[in-house]
């Protein structure tokens, strides 16, 4: 096989590999302490954001404004995602030319963006109207929307993940 | 005791039925793990939450009587789930497990967890409003929290390092 990598960026890849910090990581117990951690951090980002999902879909919580189980949650949320992210690129240096090519990897970071996305949706379109709907016991279609593809992509960025493991 | 429990496993048809599975169908040992991955999301999102609750430090509109009553039936069956997906993989490599050095720290930080999670939730049960009933109460109810959130953090790190106890050398030699 001599079909070159169709990944971009290759040598960046590459190059990060190679820091003795990422070798480091990766012969040391320095990789099952960051792996450790970014469970953690994930427990805390789909934790949470598991509650305003279920409360947009109004299953839960319902007694709560919408509104305030989101303020209440979310710098938690962005606490587990800033860990999450630099634990997880630190395990990531250890193979990075590996993991690009891995494609549980891949479709991970095709669902991440995706998941920012109807973030950032439901935020500022969404988010707009919530005044007519804060208490409301059936929140409307849209919000049940943004809530149920969170949901489903969290899992699957879960569920990616985890399956990037088992291809290496 | 162990040895028996262990080989009687390993010897058995579960183990070979489980081991077949996880090794035939595609994709059964990532999509088991993912379950119990929920199932870790849903302990730190109920009993994780009501800790740093207790402590003042999150949800501050939230009551902790109410956040008790909603949100520990999701650990229980949470924990029902990670149960029985963890013990998927325990019937399937038996001596895997049984012998791992990290495996008993992760009971050892599991089992008082679990526990006090119960005492919690039963006391609530008991009385309502049991917790902010009284300022000795709230202490009471942040000394266990900060016992809790450690070990629910023991919990979640000591079942990560099951598989990697051979790059840590303090619990082998």
């Amino acid at each position: 096989m001599n079909e070159e990598s169709s990944v971009p960026f290759t040598e960046f890849w590459a190059w990060l590999q190679a820091l003795p910090i990422s070798e480091h990581i990766g012969f040391t117990w320095w990789f099952p302490l960051l792996e450790s951690i970014h469970v953690l951090a994930i427990g805390l980002v789909v934790g949470t954001i598991l509650m305003v999902d279920l409360r947009l879909l109004g299953l839960a919580a319902l007694r709560y404004p919408a509104s305030r189980v989101t303020r209440e949650l979310v710098p938690w949320t962005w606490l587990g995602f800033v860990v999450a992210f630099i634990t997880g690129f630190g395990l990531f240096m250890v193979g990075a030319t590996r993991y690009v090519e891995n494609p549980a990897f891949q479709i991970k970071f095709m669902l991440l963006p995706l998941a920012a996305f109807n973030m950032a949706w439901f935020q500022f379109r969404t988010m707009r109207t919530i005044s007519s709907w804060d208490d409301a016991n059936v929140p409307p279609t849209t919000a049940k929307l943004a809530g149920a593809t969170s949901l489903l992509l969290w899992i699957g960025v879960l569920l990616a993940g985890r399956w990037t493991g088992h291809l290496l | 005791m162990k040895d028996a429990i262990a080989y009687a496993l390993a010897e058995s048809q579960a183990q070979e039925l489980m081991e077949y599975l996880l090794r035939t169908v595609p994709g059964l040992p990532p999509i088991i793990q993912t379950f119990h991955i929920v199932g870790i999301c849903i302990v730190v999102g109920s009993i994780g939450m009501i800790n740093l609750r207790f402590l003042g430090i999150a949800v501050p509109s939230q009551n902790i009587t109410e956040m008790l009553n909603r949100l520990m039936p999701w650990m229980w069956w949470a924990l029902l789930v990670n149960a029985l997906s963890g013990l998927v993989f325990v019937i399937a490599r038996p001596l895997r497990y049984f012998y791992n050095p990290v495996f008993p720290y992760k009971l050892a930080f599991l089992i008082p967890a679990v526990a006090l999670a119960f005492l919690v939730y039963r006391l609530n049960k008991s009385e309502s409003k049991y917790w902010e009933s009284s300022s000795i109460r709230l202490r009471y109810g942040q000394f266990i929290a900060t016992i809790s959130l450690v070990l629910w953090v023991g919990v979640i790190i000591a079942g990560r390092w099951i598989a990697y106890w051979e790059y840590l050398p303090f619990f082998y030699e």
